[in-house]
């Protein structure tokens, strides 16, 4: 079923929810319907630099949407998306103390000077990503391929980025190219994402130039499944795919393995994806027209045998008990909740500072060992590096801690985590980090000429003194070769000690500047985790709060059709009922697309685990389906 | 340098003084290996990453296929190549005694099977082989670094950056397809346990599988030079190698190992129609299983192909089929000209002016590590003296005062004025030792025109360590380079017509 299908039956369930006046699951509805208009598939396009991935990316979408170049690499993450003219944006954080980010559209031809490592390092200094929009038919089901900057290159902190922004991501590419079987770091980085981003696939590339590429296609494989890794691997040769598009040679492009990955990216990437909103789409629906039919089937049940009605009504308020537990503060779910995010918060903020502390005390250990002045780029570069991979690590694990939490709490409702749970999406770390003062050795004092020279004078002139003053009692003139000897070497020991002063000054200067930096991170990051922290609970608080108030007004409207039920005529008795039959076969026909919707996007609804079913036994009695 | 023939030979009699002082003990074993060594061939090392093309470039080096290559990961155990009038495979296991393996050829290429001994169990294999080009180096081959079977990284980093102790290779030349941190991390850790701490003399990186930059385009070498330009003036990479050289491995060893079917075979492709070749040389299926038409275009057969691309790669291929219709007509001028092109013959000289000129050097420099690691780990009684000659030796021999400015001089800890310490890099011998090299002239120089050189360069260092503004370290800086030129101008002066070397009075 076609995307639009779905959005046609949450239209036919806010048609419903707006007769019987539930404006709350029309809300549930309302952002149903806005997650289903806007529909994105983010592939991550990951490996090692100098792999291929641009001219991958490029060779997919026929367009050269990202620079390649035989030595440099590229240096900015790059999105390319659909759009109805080429055009090219640049997000920007113009001022590195507010993370607030600025749309700039700059001429396409520009490219170059942002992305690659060619361009000019000042170019770049401001810019976060760049979006390259295209008229592409590969691209336009919501297809967003994000081109990464190599992990290991020397002048890559990017590594770590490209680790925080897989959670972000709906499927990622690793590209290895066929020189060789994967290696170690490749192995670790694909374990590492596989735990972020399950729907991995492995790109084999360059296979129109190694004769063996079969033969490291099988290594790799083996790899994986000793690793335990779930990828598929597709062989593609970009060359092959860029001469069959020059040529128009269909054979050339089939042997170039690109039809097989586009291929996967529709069949496996953006279907799935459509396939899942699908599915949670007529989750909801389907939960929906279930509370619906709930207080129908109760007044129906009340109508036709009044004789039941006590115990229907035992029964409900039973229900009505339990799920106005929930929604007390008191619930054990909130507790839960309370607890997890304490906790969370405690666990993130020391793993942050205990990464910190091992930062800082391998800076100083650094720092005792030179002389600071000399190493001044080398050691910020360092420092920074190791600085963002940490925040990028801390930053993960909270992601994971978080959806942890919220597997938890939603066992307290029974309901289907894998559908029901909020996307928790945080933002990457860097901004945090670029929020902190940049890191900035104190400058050296100098001791320049001047300074010995007058420095020497002193320490020369009081051993003179001191030494001629004591000759003059032997007899001696206080200028003598004695006192000018001693006069000397006392003048060179200071400006001796006086240069060790200077550099250990310089050093602990040096380690002031690395403490306050890392303070500064600290604070920064320390505050974004907690906001992460914050808005997850908050989010979480809120979502599980509105299941729990919709499950206590369904239940309440059922009691109300109940008691109705009772005080109703028997003359009248009956026409109610054929009303309400109608009606719920109404209700029981949208619950129907709905699971057909369900089932053309693979899935089944399970019915046993839907939230509104620890009550069902109670409020499906009499009722068909 | 002099190549320390003089700094040799006095290395060489503290050790025999400290063999003599050690007979029996525990660490007299070590220490007469040491002896051994330093009468021995120069040992060169050929590391990096997995799959960098180490066995590769082994074999071009020595001129024949005697380091296996694969596909996959090959190289499993340390392996010794060395030079021996008989082919002999020598396997030395971590315990127990030496094995003889059968020496096994297929298609002219060594086969090394270990006979079923666990690569762990084995520490190295030493292979004997009559070649000409491992008369005065011992290459060794290692396994990959960074490889997915952690405890063969394992082994290599083990052999080439040992904890303790010297490490069993005199200079190594590191392998890399494009500068990777990793590389950078381990380029590092050779430097850590060295003399000079932090020398990069004995190093020297190749930038490997050139052929391969750019997927192969027939301009691929081209990119491979800018790329290795940008490297040798990275300012990370200056203090960890001496120079970076790129070097399309496969093309060199298959243009020193050409047969003549293969020729044959080239020539045949060469001459069929042109376009139906750049058909089927777009990729390597196309090429290996042809349609029926153009494999009776092309004139090879396909079992012939497969085995062309195995030994010349897609690049190979093209390359030589546009030099044959060049006019490169005759197998020797073909290989000859393949040869040249892969950069094997610059990383030849650089090897010469970098590891073969320094040999005695870099061996005395060896040997002293050892010699000076055991005497403090088992302290001798009677070893004052031997001692005392070591810390003398050490402290006051120029031409390790030469090694040592020069690596400072790379790592850039000098605050010299950039041209000022170009020019000391160049009389120090970075760019080569013999005197006309450190002078900057052609080897044709005569000997008046190089004494006023030096002269000149004499005068301008002097007047540099004389500089009341120069700092203590540039101020060492010029005294170092002093007193090499006045080496040279001695050299200039007094030398015969065969003298080339330099000699200074130690202490």
């Amino acid at each position: 079923m076609t995307r639009s299908a779905a959005i046609d039956v949450v239209d036919i369930a806010i048609q419903a929810v707006t007769a019987y006046q539930r404006d709350d699951l029309h809300e549930r509805l309302d952002r149903t319907r806005t997650r289903l208009a806007d529909p994105a598939a983010r592939v991550l396009v990951v490996g090692e630099f100098k792999q291929g991935k641009s001219l991958l990316i490029n060779s997919l979408v026929n367009a050269p949407a990202c620079p390649v170049d035989d030595d440099l690499a590229t240096a900015v993450p790059t999105e390319v998306r659909h759009a109805e003219r080429p055009a090219l944006v640049l997000v920007e954080q113009p001022d590195p103390n507010s993370p607030r980010l600025r749309r700039r559209e700059v001429p396409i031809d520009h490219i170059g000077r942002y992305v690659s490592e060619l361009g000019d390092a000042a170019d770049r200094r401001a810019v976060r990503h760049v979006e390259v929009g295209l008229p592409r038919s590969v691209l336009a089901g919501g297809l967003c391929l994000v081109d990464t900057p190599g992990v290991g290159g020397l002048d890559s902190a990017h590594g770590a980025s490209t680790m925080a922004a897989l959670p972000g991501a709906d499927a990622v590419i690793l590209v290895s190219d066929a020189a060789q079987e994967y290696t170690a770091p490749e192995l670790e980085f694909l374990r590492h994402t596989v735990e972020l981003c399950p729907n991995v696939l492995c790109v084999l590339t360059k296979i129109d130039l190694y004769p063996d590429w079969r033969r490291i296609a099988e290594l790799d494989l083996a790899r994986l499944r000793a690793a335990g890794i779930e990828a598929k691997l597709i062989p593609v040769s970009s060359t092959l795919r860029q001469l069959a598009i020059s040529q128009e040679d269909r054979d050339l492009n089939i042997e170039s393995g690109f039809p097989g990955l586009i291929d996967y990216l529709r069949t496996d990437v953006v279907a799935i994806q459509d396939r899942l909103a699908d599915r949670s789409a007529a989750h909801d629906v389907l939960s929906v027209t279930r509370q619906l039919a709930g207080s129908m089937t109760a007044e129906l049940a009340a109508l036709r045998d009044p004789a039941g009605t006590e115990s229907l009504m035992a029964d409900l308020a039973r229900a009505t008990e339990r799920v106005e537990k929930l929604r007390t503060r008191s619930a054990r779910w909130q507790q839960t909740l309370n607890d997890g995010v304490a906790d969370l918060g405690a666990d993130i903020d020391h793993d942050l500072r205990d990464r910190m502390r091992a930062i800082l005390r391998e800076a100083e250990t650094h720092l005792d060992e030179v002389d600071p002045t000399t190493v001044v780029d080398e050691f910020g570069r360092w420092l920074n590096q190791r600085v963002s991979s940490a925040a990028s690590a801390n930053f993960v694990w909270t992601s994971q801690r978080v959806r942890y939490l919220a597997t938890q709490v939603a066992t307290h409702f029974g309901v289907d985590s894998a559908t029901e749970l909020p996307q928790v999406r945080g933002r990457a770390p860097e901004s945090a980090i670029a929020q902190a003062d940049a890191f900035a050795l104190p400058a050296a004092e100098k001791f320049g000429v001047g300074q010995k020279w007058i420095t020497g004078m002193r320490g020369g002139y009081g051993g003179t003194l001191m030494v001629g003053m004591a000759s003059t009692l032997a007899g001696l003139a206080l200028l003598n070769p004695l006192s000018v000897a001693a006069g000397l070497m006392l003048g060179r020991k200071t400006v001796k000690d006086e240069r060790k002063r200077l550099l250990q000054r310089r050093q602990a200067e040096a380690k002031g500047a690395v403490r306050r930096y890392v303070d500064d991170v600290l604070f920064q990051l320390g505050k974004e985790s907690r906001d992460l922290v914050r808005e997850s609970q908050r989010e979480l608080r809120d979502h599980f709060t509105r299941i729990a108030e919709e499950l206590s007004r369904s239940l309440s409207e059922s009691t109300l059709a109940a008691q109705r039920a009772v005080s109703v005529d028997r003359s009248d008795r009956d026409r109610r009922i054929a009303d309400l039959e109608a009606e719920l076969a109404r209700v029981e026909n949208l619950a129907g697309t709905a699971v057909e919707l369900a089932e053309s996007a693979g899935f089944r609804p399970l019915p046993e685990r839907v939230p509104s079913d620890q009550f069902s036994g109670t409020l499906a009695v009499g009722a068909g389906a | 340098m002099s190549g320390g023939r003089a700094v040799h030979g006095e290395v060489r009699a503290v050790l025999c003084r400290a063999v003599e002082l050690y007979r029996g003990h525990e660490a007299g074993h070590a220490l007469r290996q040491e002896l051994d060594r330093m009468d021995g061939p120069l040992r060169v090392a050929v590391a990096g990453k997995v799959k960098a093309g180490k066995s590769t470039l082994l074999n071009a080096l020595v001129g024949e296929e005697i380091a296996p290559t694969d596909a996959g990961e090959c190289t499993r155990v340390v392996t010794w190549y060395r030079y021996g009038q008989q082919p002999r495979v020598t396997l030395h296991p971590v315990t127990g005694p030496l094995r003889q393996l059968s020496v096994h050829r297929e298609h002219g290429a060594l086969r090394l099977e270990l006979g079923g001994v666990s690569p762990d169990t084995v520490d190295r294999l030493t292979v004997d082989w009559p070649a000409a080009s491992l008369r005065d180096t011992v290459l060794i081959d290692t396994p990959g670094v960074a490889s997915a079977s952690t405890d063969i990284a394992a082994h290599a980093v083990r052999f080439l950056a040992p904890e303790e102790g010297a490490g069993d290779a005199d200079a190594v030349i590191y392998l890399m397809r494009h500068l990777h941190s990793t590389d950078v991390r381990l380029l590092e850790s050779f430097h850590d346990n060295a003399i000079g701490r932090g020398n990069p003399l004995n190093t020297v990186a190749v930038l490997s599988r050139a052929d391969e930059v750019g997927v192969g385009r027939l301009d691929a070498l081209q990119s491979a030079h800018r790329i290795a330009e940008r490297y040798r003036s990275d300012e990370r990479l200056r203090g960890l190698c001496g120079t970076v050289v790129p070097v399309a491995g496969l093309l060199a060893q298959a243009g020193r190992t050409m047969r003549q079917q293969e020729f044959a075979a080239l020539a045949a492709l060469s001459g069929a129609p042109r376009s139906v070749v750049e058909g089927a040389l777009l990729s390597v299926d196309r090429f290996t299983s042809a349609t029926q038409r153009v494999e009776s275009a092309l004139g090879v057969p396909a079992a012939h192909r497969a085995a062309l691309l195995d030994r010349f790669g897609l690049f190979g291929i093209r390359l030589a089929t546009v030099l044959l219709r060049q006019g490169f007509g005759q197998p020797h001028e073909l290989a000859a000209e393949l040869v040249r092109r892969s950069g094997v013959d610059e990383l030849r000289t650089a090897l010469v002016t970098r590891f073969t000129e320094r040999r005695d050097l870099l061996k005395a420099r060896a040997a002293l590590l050892a010699l000076d690691d055991v005497l403090r780990r088992y302290p001798h009684p009677d070893a004052e003296l031997v001692s005392r000659a070591v810390e003398r030796i050490q402290a006051g021999a120029h031409e390790f005062a030469e090694l040592r400015v020069l690596g400072a001089l790379r790592v850039g800890v000098i605050g010299l004025a950039p041209e000022a310490g170009r020019e000391a890099e160049r009389l120090l011998g970075g760019l080569g030792c013999q005197p006309w090299a450190r002078l900057g002239l052609g080897a044709d120089a005569s000997r008046p025109q190089q004494r006023s050189v030096a002269m000149a360069a004499l005068q301008r260092w002097q007047a540099r360590a004389e500089h009341p503004l120069s700092g203590r370290a540039s101020i060492d800086v010029a005294r170092v380079v002093m007193r090499t030129c006045e080496g040279l101008c001695r050299a200039s002066d007094t030398g015969g017509p065969g003298a080339k070397r330099l000699s200074f009075p130690s202490g």
